[in-house]
């Protein structure tokens, strides 16, 4: 071993370079070499910002920039060169958009859009002004939503989950008052069809005041009173009732889980509504228990009102039922109509107590959604001891939760928000406990001297962990079946059939060749992002590349023997985009493993190269191959003479005798199914009468015959109930006038009936 | 389990319908009339389906099917001649929450109904029509009808009638939005009551014309379907009704016929040689007119007060004196 191997050796084993001060990589401006095209993610097109959007549409709840300017120019811009100056204006604005959300700049869509179109204006020459003033317009017209614009920051995944939630909960509160305002009508409605019908209302007073002074002359109301009053012959609704339905109505008039705006309740001022965000599952869960009585208490009344206005409320049976009703009875359907609770953690908020509640509240069943965000996933107080434990505990708590088999789990990283929108609605669809864990991509709540990673923004950070698998995404869904492959997917991931995403990587040499490479990103680039962790990588002047040196995806395949004569480095750029190549020390490779197993995991979870499915493929083709050996040895071992075997799948020739033979058998034979009447008779004699009853018409001409020998069944068809009931003349002639020929009327039983030998005769046709 | 809590507490009730709790009065139809089948293939339904008599509703027009409604315990309306779906669509605008059906005949319908029939498959409303199609005027004793066969006799036809019979079941699948047809025979009620369950099942306007012997004025008209199975083409398929292994062996005369195919629907529907029996079409993305014009409001009864005044007020006469005498 040459002297710069040793050293580069033991940099990698020990975090020193003998005799070497080395330069922090970050000092030096480093950043891994797949960044390169990322310096300016501001001036990238990407998913950010996000539009929340304001309104009812389910589908579209939140929706990236790029998405919605893409929309609008497929709707108003020409195809070809026509379309092109409102594209080039239309996508500037997008440009000018972004930059000012990056910048700090907040607002709704339209606010930003207005600001944008501004300064666009204001730095565009006269000649160019109007028709970029109409362009905009036009896009402006075709928007058709509105709602908060948000970047890429620590923001982001809460306010984009906080928004999904409420937007799922305008819907429910709006499904929900028009059922209580819908109950709530109708229940009124029998209660006044009883006032009307009352002696009160048919008085002759009241029957005066509703007529009116004008013509009051013109009626007799005492006569009127009495021709109403025997009208009715129905009785009044009784006092029991009466209590039970004012009960009722009272409880959904006084409920306060959710808004209602219905005229009916106008009148009433009620009591505040119950808030449904917490920052803390232990409220959350108080909250809950808190409310359970008047949750009781809501489900039970709407329970009776929907009985009483179907008119089915029986007494009997359902006041012992309702007396004993309380929170056993509710059905999950019936908790899915309430508000579901949203609890928001973020890292170092919540307290430990709090987070080790998680598992309680997850597996409880109850209608929280949960949201940690985890705003640095590499924070770990055990770095100072040496070790990074990558992804511990952010991307532990999701498979935790995964494991209770109870609740909805979303992994995820911030950038990936918009890409998992149909996931993460997926988890507000019903009223099952959900956690959404996501890393926001910001570097930490309080910056140390030794921190520089502020210059990475938040976006990249975040896209970094998805890439480098240190947060992967994943979702689970308990609902969506019973077996792993319809619960757990691992979709989400960039080339996640993949240890590592891998991408072609292309820089000139010194002789200005262009040079391509394929880069995995692996844990260790996310890593080297993070200004933190400088001291682990070593940059190895170009004068001292080794040979030894392999990529860090290669040197986590080698085994020990191997990877001990082996120095791992990733290429990284500096400022000026010249390659470096970084020898990584031996505890983030360590951290690298780690990260590769644990996302393995998860790869076979999801069925990316399940063990177990190649151990039984692997079995599986040991067997076929043995088969298939066997059957060749067994044909080779046949005399050369024997007859060619017919391909497989091939009838084997007959001999043409027996193919004649069939043929006239076929022929002569009638169908089998002709001779035997469709198998309906076999367990009866041909002596015994029968009817084939599932062929019955039920056209009466049987039972008009004799209604005591022919009756119905269930299902109001003929057959024969009494035979000693009727004569064998009436059986046969039941036989003949049966339209359909269903009626079998077997021998006579009676010998000494008049005309036997006729009657036979004509049976005969029925036989 | 996961049923709403009302459901669970009407379970308590215990109730269970036979089907004698679907029977009306005692049927008046000729001995060895078809509608008896279809009578009894609807009482099964209801009872299967174990449908509330009172959340049930047959609406006919005039004609001997269209007695239908007397013979149900459910609620009725026995209508105008031609207008039985007009009413039956008012019900279900209205009352959304009913089982409606409508029964009516080839008069009933092809003939005075024509123009109610083609608009209500338009409007696609949630309701199962049985078209009781027997080839004549029974109820009048023996005039043609628009389905009577080409040269048939009869009080209005002396020398026979001159113009070939409509097919029901074409015209329906020549309409833009129809999302249900099928064809039925009373003369195999297996396959009759699992084709109108088929029927009932599907959400949108569900239209079954039912081929029905009339031995008073039409006698042999299907005698040769009748007694020749062979004649009878029976569709199945996993979208449609499924054929029991006792009725395979009588009618041998099989085909699968997906019921999203509307071309060969078409094609099966133009010939009765071999006569199809099955379900022809179904499109269950179809939308319905109840749903489409459902109100976004709740009608309360201010609102539907002041409707009412609003309407009044309309032809209110102000008086300029007190009324005399």
């Amino acid at each position: 071993m040459n002297e710069t191997l040793s050293s580069l050796s033991t940099f990698h084993l020990t975090g020193h370079w003998p005799g070497r001060d080395l330069a922090a990589i970050e000092q030096m401006g480093l950043r891994p070499a797949l960044f390169s095209a990322y310096r300016d993610v501001e001036g990238l097109r990407h998913d950010f910002p996000l539009v929340l959007v304001n309104g009812e549409d389910k589908e579209t709840v939140f929706r990236s920039l790029s998405d919605l300017i893409d929309d609008i120019l497929q709707e108003i811009a020409p195809l070809g060169i026509e379309g092109e100056q409102i594209r080039k204006h239309v996508l500037g604005l997008e440009k000018e958009i972004r930059t000012l959300v990056y910048r700090g700049n907040k607002g709704t869509l339209l606010q930003l859009w207005e600001i944008a179109k501004t300064n666009r204006l204001s730095r565009t020459d006269d000649a160019g002004r109007e028709p970029l003033d109409d362009n905009l317009n036009r896009a402006q017209a075709a928007l058709g939503v509105d709602g908060e614009l948000i970047g890429c920051d620590g923001e982001a995944p809460i306010k984009v989950l906080t928004h999904t939630w409420a937007s799922f909960q305008e819907n429910k509160a709006r499904r929900f008052a028009r059922e209580i305002e819908e109950l709530t009508v109708k229940l009124s409605n029998i209660l006044k069809a009883d006032t009307m019908k009352s002696e009160k209302a048919l008085g002759a007073e009241a029957l005066k005041q509703s007529v009116g002074s004008v013509y009051e002359d013109a009626f007799d109301f005492e006569a009127m009173s009495d021709i109403l009053g025997s009208a009715f012959v129905n009785g009044a609704v009784p006092e029991k009732r009466r209590r039970r339905i004012r009960a009722a109505l009272a409880a959904l008039q006084s409920q306060r889980f959710f808004e209602t705006d219905g005229e009916e309740t106008k009148k009433s001022r009620r009591k505040g509504v119950h808030g449904f965000v917490f920052d803390r599952p232990s409220r959350a869960l108080e909250a809950f228990k808190e409310r359970l009585p008047e949750m009781v208490k809501l489900v039970k009344a709407m329970t009776i009102a929907q009985l009483e206005i179907e008119g089915r409320y029986n007494e009997k049976t359902h006041d012992p039922f309702f007396r004993r009703f309380d929170e056993r009875f509710l059905e999950p359907n019936d908790l899915g109509r309430f508000p579901s609770y949203l609890i928001c953690l973020r890292n170092g908020v919540g307290a430990k107590t709090e987070k080790a509640m998680l598992p309680e509240v997850l597996s409880s069943g109850l209608p929280m959604k949960i949201l940690v965000q985890h705003d640095d996933i590499l924070e770990e107080p055990s770095i100072a001891s040496g070790r990074v434990s990558p992804g511990i505990p952010g991307s532990q708590l999701a498979t935790m939760a995964v494991s209770l088999n109870n609740a909805y789990v979303l992994q995820s990283s911030g950038s990936a928000l918009y890409q998992m929108r149909d996931s993460i609605l997926g988890g507000f669809k019903n009223g099952q406990p959900a956690l959404f864990s996501i890393f926001s991509g910001l570097a930490g709540a309080s910056p140390g001297p030794a921190r520089n990673t502020t210059e990475t923004p938040a976006y990249l950070r975040a896209a970094a962990a998805h890439e480098s698998r240190a947060f992967p995404a994943f979702v689970f869904d308990p609902d969506r079946g019973d077996d792993w492959a319809s619960r757990f997917s691992v979709a989400d991931n960039p080339q996640a059939g993949t240890e590592w995403p891998v991408h072609s990587f292309c820089y000139e040499d010194e002789d200005l060749q262009k040079i391509s490479e394929d880069l995995a990103f692996t844990f260790v680039d996310f890593a080297a992002a993070d200004g933190r962790y400088g001291g682990n990588f070593a940059d190895v002047p170009r004068s001292e590349w080794q040979d030894a040196m392999v990529p860090v995806d290669t040197f986590l395949k080698l085994d020990a023997s191997a990877a001990a004569e082996k120095v791992p480095y990733i290429l990284m750029i500096d400022e000026n985009n010249t390659l470096h190549k970084a020898i990584v020390d031996v505890r983030l490779v360590d951290a690298a493993h780690r990260c590769r197993k644990m996302w393995r995991n998860l790869q076979e979870l999801g069925g990316i190269d399940n063990s177990h499915a190649r151990k039984l493929l692997a079995r599986e083709k040991e067997i076929w191959e043995q088969e298939k050996a066997q059957e060749l040895d067994a044909l080779r071992s046949r005399p050369v003479s024997a007859p060619a075997t017919p391909a497989p799948g091939q009838p084997a020739p007959v001999p043409e005798e027996a193919v004649a033979d069939e043929a006239v058998s076929a022929t002569v034979e009638p169908a089998p199914a002709e001779t035997e009447q469709e198998g309906m008779p076999p367990a009866v004699s041909s002596d015994e009468p029968y009817i084939e009853t599932p062929r019955c018409t039920t056209c009466d001409e049987c039972t008009q015959i004799n209604n005591r020998m022919f009756a119905y069944d269930d299902n109001k068809q003929a057959y024969i109930a009494d035979q000693g009931a009727g004569t064998y003349r009436q059986l046969v002639e039941a036989a003949e006038s049966c339209q359909v020929a269903i009626i079998h009327p077997g021998k006579p039983k009676n010998p000494e009936e008049p005309d036997l030998d006729e009657l036979v005769a004509r049976a005969e046709a029925f036989e | 389990m996961d049923k709403p809590l009302t459901e669970c507490a009407l379970k308590l009730l215990d109730e269970e319908y036979t089907l004698d709790d679907y029977k009306g009065l005692v049927p008046r139809w000729c001995t060895g009339c078809g509608d008896n089948a279809i009578l009894a293939a609807v009482q099964r339904l209801c009872r299967d389906e174990q449908l509330p008599p009172e959340k049930t509703v047959f609406v006919s027009g005039i004609g001997c099917s269209s007695r239908f409604p007397h013979y149900m315990h459910t609620y009725g309306f026995h209508g105008l001649h031609g207008r039985a779906m007009p009413v039956a669509e008012g019900i279900k605008m209205r009352r959304p929450d009913l089982n409606v059906f409508v029964i009516t005949g080839d008069g009933d319908c092809c003939s005075i109904g024509t123009a109610h029939w083609i608009h209500a498959i338009r409007y696609n409303m949630n309701i199962t029509v049985l078209m009781h199609d027997n080839g004549i005027y029974g109820l009048t004793k023996n005039q043609a009808s628009p389905t009577s066969p080409l040269g048939i006799t009869s009080r209005t036809t002396p020398g026979g009638t001159y113009l070939e019979p409509i097919n029901p079941v074409s015209v329906s699948l020549g309409i833009r939005n129809v999302s249900f047809v099928a064809q039925a025979v009373d003369w195999i009620p297996e396959m009759l009551h699992d084709i109108i369950a088929e029927a009932f099942h599907h959400k949108g306007f569900s239209f079954v014309r039912i081929l029905q012997r009339c031995p008073e004025f039409l006698d042999h008209r299907f005698d040769d379907w009748v007694q020749e199975p062979d004649w009878m083409l029976l569709l199945h398929h996993e979208n449609g009704v499924r054929i029991s292994p006792d009725l395979a062996k009588i009618y041998r005369n099989q085909e699968q016929h997906d019921p999203s195919d509307r071309n060969r629907a078409r094609e099966i529907a133009s010939t009765n040689h071999p006569m199809p029996v099955g379900v022809l079409y179904r499109d269950p993305g179809m939308p319905c007119y109840e749903d489409l014009r459902k109100p976004d409001r709740l009608y309360t009864p201010d609102i539907v007060k002041a409707a009412i005044e609003e309407e009044f007020d309309k032809f209110t006469i102000h008086p300029t004196g007190h009324p005399t005498g």
